[in-house]
C-alpha cells in the first residue's frame, strides 16, 4: 500500500516541485523581512543537523538558499549525537561556529537551556504549526522544526507481509535471530529516543533482550535500511518512515509497518546558539523552518510536514491515525545517555 | 632553543670555518627548531600534561587513567587494537613477501602489472576497500556469498567481513603495499653469489630462499610488519566501517566515545597515552632490527644479481600476485564503481538501473560536497608544501651536521611516523584547538596536523636525496661568494628538485586520504573528503558514497599520473 507506481511518482514530483517554487516565492511577512535584511550584512548561516537525512537536508538547505539570495546556508549533517559532539567540541575549544542546532535527541535541548546557552526567539510562523507542535519551550528558546516517524521495515521479497512482525513486542521473538538491523544510541539521537521509550514500555531488561536476537548494528537510523535494500537483513528496527519510503521510491523492496503499540514519534527541536556567529541569519533561518519553505522543500523526500497548510507525504498514514509514542524532553535529557551507557555494555560496541 | 645558538656561537668563535653560522640563516635554524616543536614537540607534551589534569580546574589527578583504563570494555578495545594491528600486519606479510620475492628476483611474468597493483592498493584509501568489501563480503547479501551459494546450494556464507578476522584481512588489503616497498628493496640489494654459494652446497631454490635469501631482508620484513602494525592501531574509518556492525570495539572507536558530550580530552589523552609506551617499545625493536639491515647492505652490495629461473612455478607465483590484485583492487573497485553509476546497488548490474544521478548530486547540488573536494586538494597542498620545505631544511642540517644537536632535529621530524595518527589528533585538538590560539573549526589546524603527520615522510625522501649531493658543488659556490642559502637555492634545490617533488606528491596523496586525524579537528566549513565521506555512509546511500569515492579516486589519479609523468614511473614506490 505504500508502494506507489512511476506514473504517480512524476505526477507527484511534478506537482511538489511546482508547490515548492510557490512557497519559494511566497511573500515574506514582516519580521521575516527585516530579518533577511539584516541577515544579507551577515551573509552566511552554519546549521548543525542531525534531524533529516542527507538528501533532505541538502534539499532544504538549497530552499533556503532560493528564497533568500544573498544569505547562504551551511549545511553540517550528521547523527544527531555527532552533531551534538561537534557542539561540544567547539565549546570546549572556545570557539562559535554553530547558528542554529537540529537534534533529534530533545534532551540536548534541556541541557542546553539549563547551561545559558541557547537564545531565546518565537519565530512568527511557529503559529502556524501542527498544534502538537507550536509550544516547544514556553520559555522560546527552541521550537519544533521536525517530526519523525519511527517504526518497522521490512524487505518484502525476504519476509512476506503475512509473516513480518506486527508490534514491537514481536521483534523479541527468537524466530527473529539474526534478522534484525538496528541504528546505534551513541550516534542516532532518534535511536537513543527510541531505545529509551522501548525500554520504558517492554520492561528494564528490553536491551538484553533485543541482544539476545543478534540485530546488525549500524550508527544511524537510515543504515538498516541500507541493509534492507542489500538484502543483508530483511527486517529493520526503528528505521524512519521517510528514509523507508525513498528507498522504496528508487526500487527496493521495502514495507513499512506499523507496531500495534504505536510509532515512536521523535518531535524535535531547533535552536539558536547563545553566541551564534550569526544571530540575524539565524533567526531567519528559525523563521524558515517553521515555516511553509521547510515542510514543502522536505516532504517532497517523504518527510512530514510539520505545518497543516502543506500535506503530508505520499505513503506514509497520516498522523492522525497513527496513536504516537514518546518520553519528555526532561525524560530524554536524563534517559538517553544512561540507555546508550546500557547499549554499550551490553552490545560491547 | 637558546642553549643550541650559544653552542653554536661558542664554536664557531672557536673554529673560524664555523664562522659562517652567524649569518642570518642562524635566526632560520632557530626558526625551524620552533616549528618543530610547535609541529611534533608541543602537541604531545601537552596531551601528557593534560592526562594528569582535571577537567575545568587543572588540578594534578590520576583520575583520567582511573577512568580510561577502570571499565572492561575499554579495557578490550586496547586488546583488540593490538591483536588487530599483530594480524593485519601478519597477512600483509604473508600476500606481500612472495610478491616482493618474485617482483625483485625471479623471472616471474606480468612485473609491470603487479607493480601497478602495488601502486593501486596504496593509492586507494583504506576506508573505500572497506565499504567495497562490505558490499563483496557481507554475509547474506555480499556478492562473493550471492555467487557461492548460488554455485553450491550451500546455506551459510563463504566469507563474512563482519567478523575479526575479516576486519584484519581488509585492512591487510590495502597496507600490504608497505612490506611490498621494504622487502623489495632490501632484495634488490642482496648478489646473487649469496645464493650460488647456497646453491653449490646442494640447495634448490626453495631451501636457499627460505634459508639464505628471506633472513637476509628479515629485518625489512619486520620494519614493515611493525609500521602496519602502528598504521591498524590508528585507524579509524574501517573500525568504524565494519567494526560497529562486527561489534568490535577497538581504541579509535572508543577515543571517539570519549569524545562524545561532555568532552573528555584528559581521558582520551590518558587512554592514548599507553599507546606511545608501545611505540616506543617498538622503535627499540627497530633500532636493533635497523642495525642489522645496515650489515645486509654492506656486504650484498656490489656483486652480480641474476633473476632465478623458477620454470612452471612462476605461472604459480604470477597467480598469486593476481589473485592479490582480485582481492585488494579489482573487485572492490568493481563493486564501488557498480554501486556509483547505480540507482539502487542492491538490485545489481543492470541498463535500467544506470545512472549519473549519484555524481550529479554530488557536484551540483551538494552543499559541502564541492567544497570538500576543494579543502581536500588545498589542505594536502599546503600541507605537503610545508612538510616538504621543513623537511628539507631539516635533513640539510642533519647531512651537514651544521650544529651540534642535529641529530635531535632529525628526531623530531622522524617521531610522527611512529605515533598514531589518531592520538597525533587529539594531541593538536587538545594544544590548539582552544584558547588561547582557538584554532579549531581553521583550515591552519588541519593544514599543521597534516604537515606534522606526514613530515616523516617528506624527511626521508630529502634526508635520501641530500645524502646524493656532494657537498663540494655547494663548497664552489660559496668559494665564489655565495651565502649558504644562496647556495642551497641556486645549486642544492635544483639538483634536488625530483626526489622533493616526489615527496611532496606522496605527501599529497596520503594527506588527501587522512581520516583518523581529520575526524577530530574538522569544523563545519573544513570537512575533507574524507570525513565527508565517512558522515555519509551512514546516510543508507551507498551509491552517493561510492560516487564520492570515485572522484577522490580520479583526483588521486590524476595527481599519481601527474608524478610519474614528472618523477618517474615509480615514483611512489621508491625507497631510498
Amino acid at each position: 500500500m505504500f508502494l506507489i507506481n512511476r506514473r504517480e511518482m512524476l505526477a507527484l514530483a511534478a506537482w511538489s516541485v511546482a508547490a515548492s517554487r510557490a512557497w519559494a516565492d511566497a511573500p515574506m511577512h514582516a519580521q521575516e523581512r527585516e530579518l533577511y535584511e539584516a541577515a544579507k550584512r551577515e551573509g552566511e548561516i552554519t546549521w548543525y543537523s542531525g534531524q533529516y537525512n542527507a538528501d533532505s537536508a541538502e534539499a532544504a538547505g538549497r530552499a533556503f538558499n532560493a528564497r533568500y539570495p544573498g544569505v547562504r546556508c551551511n549545511v553540517v549533517r550528521s547523527t544527531s549525537q555527532v552533531a551534538f559532539q561537534r557542539l561540544s567540541q567547539d565549546q570546549r575549544a572556545g570557539v562559535a561556529q554553530c547558528d542554529v542546532f537540529s537534534s533529534t535527541n530533545g534532551g540536548h535541548y534541556i541541557q542546553l537551556k539549563r547551561q545559558n546557552r541557547l537564545t531565546q526567539f518565537r519565530p512568527v510562523n511557529a503559529d502556524g504549526l501542527l498544534p502538537i507542535l507550536r509550544i516547544a519551550d514556553p520559555d522560546n528558546y527552541f521550537q519544533s522544526s521536525f517530526l519523525g516517524v519511527f517504526l518497522i521495515g521490512h524487505n518484502t521479497t525476504m519476509v512476506s507481509e503475512a509473516d513480518a512482525p506486527r508490534s514491537w513486542a514481536d521483534i523479541l521473538d527468537p524466530k527473529w535471530r539474526n534478522k534484525l538491523a538496528v541504528g546505534h544510541p551513541g550516534f542516532s539521537g532518534a535511536i537513543g529516543v527510541w531505545a529509551l521509550q522501548m525500554r520504558t514500555m517492554l520492561g528494564p531488561d528490553f536491551l538484553r533482550r533485543l541482544e539476545a536476537n543478534k540485530p546488525q548494528v549500524g550508527r544511524s537510523s537510515i543504515d538498516p535500511v541500507t541493509m534492507m535494500n542489500a538484502g543483508e537483513r530483511p527486517i529493520g528496527v526503528a528505521v524512519s518512515a521517510n528514509s523507508t519510503l525513498l528507498a522504496a521510491s528508487r526500487g527496493n523492496p521495502l514495507r513499512l509497518i506499523y507496531p500495534s503499540e504505536g510509532v515512536v514519534a521523535a518531535i524535535s527541536p531547533s535552536a539558536i546558539l547563545a553566541n551564534a556567529p550569526h544571530p540575524n541569519a539565524a533567526k531567519l533561518f528559525m523563521e524558515f523552518q517553521t515555516g511553509p519553505g521547510l515542510s514543502a522543500a522536505v516532504r517532497e523526500i517523504f518527510n512530514e510536514s510539520i505545518r497543516p497548510d502543506v500535506p503530508p507525504p505520499v505513503g506514509s498514514r497520516p498522523l492522525s491515525e497513527t496513536t504516537m509514542l514518546a518520553p519528555s524532553l526532561e525524560e530524554a535529557e536524563r534517559g538517553v545517555p544512561e540507555v546508550r551507557e546500557q547499549w554499550r555494555d551490553i552490545f560491547g560496541i | 632553543m637558546s642553549a643550541s645558538t650559544d653552542t653554536a656561537t661558542l664554536a664557531g668563535s672557536q673554529r673560524p670555518s664555523r664562522l659562517r653560522l652567524l649569518e642570518p640563516i642562524t635566526i632560520l635554524w632557530v626558526a625551524l627548531i620552533a616549528a618543530l616543536l610547535v609541529l611534533v614537540a608541543l602537541p604531545l607534551l601537552k596531551m601528557f600534561v593534560i592526562s594528569f589534569e582535571e577537567q575545568d580546574t587543572g588540578v594534578f589527578t590520576i583520575q583520567n587513567y582511573l577512568t580510561a583504563y577502570g571499565r572492561q570494555r575499554y579495557l578490550d578495545a586496547v586488546r583488540n587494537s593490538l591483536l588487530l594491528g599483530t594480524l593485519s600486519a601478519a597477512i600483509s606479510v604473508v600476500l606481500a613477501v612472495p610478491m616482493a620475492w618474485a617482483v625483485s628476483r625471479t623471472d616471474m611474468p606480468g612485473k609491470g602489472f603487479t607493480w601497478a597493483i602495488v601502486l593501486a592498493a596504496f593509492i586507494m584509501p583504506p576506508y573505500l576497500g572497506a565499504i567495497g568489501w562490505v558490499l563483496l563480503a557481507g554475509p547474506n547479501s555480499g556478492w562473493i556469498n550471492v555467487v557461492w551459494r548460488s554455485l553450491t546450494g550451500a546455506t551459510d556464507p563463504l566469507v563474512n567481513v563482519y567478523t575479526f578476522t575479516g576486519m584484519a584481512f581488509v585492512i591487510a588489503l590495502h597496507s600490504f603495499p608497505l612490506v611490498f616497498i621494504f622487502v623489495k628493496s632490501a632484495l634488490d640489494l642482496i648478489s646473487s653469489e649469496m645464493e650460488d654459494a647456497a646453491n653449490i652446497l646442494g640447495g634448490g631454490t626453495w631451501v636457499t630462499m627460505r634459508k639464505v635469501t628471506l633472513p637476509l631482508v628479515w629485518p625489512s620484513i619486520l620494519g614493515g610488519f611493525i609500521l602496519i602494525f602502528l598504521e591498524t592501531i590508528a585507524l579509524f574509518g574501517t573500525p568504524a566501517i565494519i567494526g560497529i556492525p562486527a561489534r568490535i570495539n577497538v581504541v579509535t572507536t572508543q577515543l571517539w566515545q570519549f569524545f562524545e558530550d561532555p568532552v573528555r580530552v584528559e581521558v582520551a589523552s590518558a587512554f592514548a597515552m599507553p599507546l606511545l609506551l608501545v611505540t616506543i617499545g617498538l622503535i627499540a625493536v627497530q633500532k636493533l632490527l635497523l642495525a642489522r639491515k645496515g650489515f645486509v647492505s654492506q656486504t650484498g652490495k656490489g656483486g652480480e644479481r641474476r633473476q632465478v629461473k623458477l620454470g612452471p612455478w612462476r605461472w604459480v607465483l604470477f597467480g598469486w600476485c593476481v589473485l592479490v590484485a582480485l582481492l585488494s583492487v579489482v573487485k572492490p573497485l568493481m563493486v564501488l564503481l557498480q554501486a556509483s553509476f547505480a540507482k539502487a546497488w542492491g538490485r545489481g548490474f543492470s541498463f535500467d538501473n544506470l545512472t549519473l544521478r549519484n555524481y550529479q548530486f554530488l557536484l551540483f547540488e551538494h552543499d559541502m560536497a564541492p567544497q570538500a573536494v576543494w579543502n581536500t586538494v588545498w589542505f594536502s597542498a599546503t600541507s605537503a608544501t610545508i612538510a616538504v620545505v621543513l623537511a628539507l631544511l631539516v635533513a640539510y642540517i642533519v647531512v651537514r651536521r651544521l650544529i651540534r644537536f642535529a641529530d635531535a632535529l632529525g628526531f623530531l621530524a622522524m617521531a610522527p611516523f611512529v605515533i598514531p595518527g589518531i592520538v597525533m589528533a587529539i594531541g593538536f585538538y587538545a594544544a590548539y584547538a582552544g584558547p588561547p590560539l582557538s584554532l579549531y573549526g581553521s583550515a591552519l589546524l588541519i593544514i599543521l596536523a597534516f604537515a606534522s603527520r606526514f613530515l616523516p615522510i617528506a624527511y626521508a625522501s630529502s634526508q635520501a636525496a641530500i645524502r646524493a649531493v656532494h657537498p663540494e658543488m655547494e663548497e664552489a659556490a660559496r668559494i665564489l661568494g655565495s651565502g649558504r642559502l644562496h647556495a642551497i637555492r641556486k645549486v642544492t634545490a635544483p639538483l634536488l628538485k625530483t626526489s622533493l617533488l616526489g615527496g611532496w606528491l606522496v605527501v599529497f596523496i596520503v594527506a588527501s586520504r587522512e581520516l583518523s586525524a581529520a575526524i577530530f579537528l574538522v569544523g563545519p566549513r573544513t570537512r575533507t573528503m574524507s570525513v565527508l565521506l565517512y558522515d555519509l555512509t551512514e546516510q543508507g546511500n551507498f551509491e552517493v558514497v561510492s560516487a564520492f569515492g570515485g572522484i577522490l579516486l580520479v583526483i588521486t589519479m590524476a595527481i599519481v599520473g601527474i608524478g610519474m609523468k614528472l618523477v618517474g614511473r615509480d615514483f611512489m614506490l621508491r625507497r631510498e
